[in-house]
């Protein structure tokens, strides 16, 4: 286990510009993917994509956010990577519909953006969880589902 | 440690753990289990509870003598248990960073919610990691509704095993259910009222939380 605490700095910081020029030639630079869910953490545990098991705190105060560089050595560098966001897009085939859809999503505090005549809902764990709770609007054609996830 | 991390000497504040799940499922009784057996692998522990109108969850640990009342804070939740928990922790916020004020060694706060629904999350900014206890009282096939918390929580915890047999619950089928809908995410089942599984959560909190092995 390697036990980090805080964020470094950024891939892009000039001041680390050199040194993860030299890491990167010699296959140094591993990513540590954090999935857009879980990006909020303080704290957690994973392993990056050459397995290096990481255990990983930040400041209260501190946020982690794409590119952030947490580790780095003279034969290694550790950067974490974002997970895309997962969007789910659904479209209320008539107004009845939209005010129930507003309902369960507002009742569930799913996390939403409004796009338009679509609810855009931001993913925050597997989809058949979210499908399963307004399957009987999507049964019933009330709402549509837009693109996939 | 790296080098540059340790110049940089921020303090590693304390971890905070939420316990979330419906009235009476058995959070304050977890609680009480695993304050002796944290205590006992020599984490330094504080309390935060919420209830609704009133500090008896509090008091009850402050009581119970297994810790320091001082360490035990109370948040008066009002009426709606998931709002200091979700859209405004700024109270529970302000609860743990006191206890750190006043015990700089803590290393864990444990945070039982109000007793809500299957719908109660934990803000990210106020826990690093939560727990969902349900009972076998409502039933197997609670997992199968999917609520928020059974789905999202770090650790699902199906409490009061003992009670399986007279409520007709078979519960190998209900801890498969709720791997199945938790996408093989850990579930736990304890019985407070012996002890039994509490040896598994305390592991799950120092291997995942606290970082000792
Ligand atoms: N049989 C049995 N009873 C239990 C177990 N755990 C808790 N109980 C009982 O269940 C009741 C509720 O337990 P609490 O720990 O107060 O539950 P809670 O979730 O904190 O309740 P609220 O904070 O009011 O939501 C009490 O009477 C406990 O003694 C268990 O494992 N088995
Ligand atoms: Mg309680």
């Amino acid at each position: 286990m390697l036990r980090l605490h805080g964020v470094l700095g950024h891939e892009s910081d000039t001041l680390y510009h050199a040194r993860l020029h030299a890491l990167e030639h010699h296959d140094g630079i591993e990513l540590l993917f954090v999935p857009s869910e879980e990006a909020g953490r303080k704290r957690f545990r994973l392993a990056t994509d050459r397995g290096t098991d990481c255990a990983v705190s930040l400041a209260r105060g501190e946020e982690l956010v794409d590119g952030a560089l947490l580790y780095i050595d003279e034969e290694k560098a550790i950067v974490a990577r974002f997970g895309r966001q997962r969007v789910w897009r659904l479209r209320p085939a008539h107004a009845a519909a939209a005010l129930k859809l507003g309902w369960n999503a507002g009742n569930l505090h799913w996390r939403v953006r409004f796009e338009e005549d679509c609810l855009a809902i931001l993913l925050d764990g597997p989809l058949a969880g979210y499908r399963a709770r307004i399957a009987h609007l999507l049964d019933a054609g009330d709402i549509v589902e837009l693109a996939d996830v | 440690m790296n080098p540059l991390q340790r110049a940089a000497g921020s303090r590693i504040a304390a971890a905070r753990v939420g316990i979330g799940g419906p009235v009476g499922s058995g959070k304050t009784a977890l609680v009480e289990r695993l304050i002796p057996a944290l205590m006992a692998r020599g984490v330094d522990l504080a309390i935060i509870t919420n209830d609704l109108v009133t500090a008896e969850d509090a008091e009850r640990i402050r009581r119970s003598g297994l810790i320091d009342p001082a360490r035990v804070s109370a948040v008066e939740a009002g009426a709606c248990p998931h709002t200091v928990i979700r859209e405004d922790p700024t109270l529970n916020i302000e609860a743990a960073d006191d206890l750190e004020r006043r015990f700089p060694g803590v290393e864990l706060i444990l945070i039982e919610s109000g007793g809500d629904n299957l719908a109660s999350t934990f803000s990210r900014d106020l826990t690093d990691f939560w727990m969902f206890v349900i009972d076998v009282g409502g039933g197997d096939d609670i997992p199968r509704k999917r609520g928020p918390g059974v789905i999202r929580c770090d650790t699902l915890v199906i409490n009061k095993t003992d009670l399986a047999p007279y409520v007709g619950v078979d519960l190998e089928r209900m801890r498969q259910q709720a791997l199945a809908v938790r996408d093989n995410r850990p579930v736990l089942l304890t019985n407070c009222r012996k002890g039994e599984g509490i040896d598994a959560v305390v592991s799950a909190i120092e291997r995942d939380v606290l970082f000792r092995a």
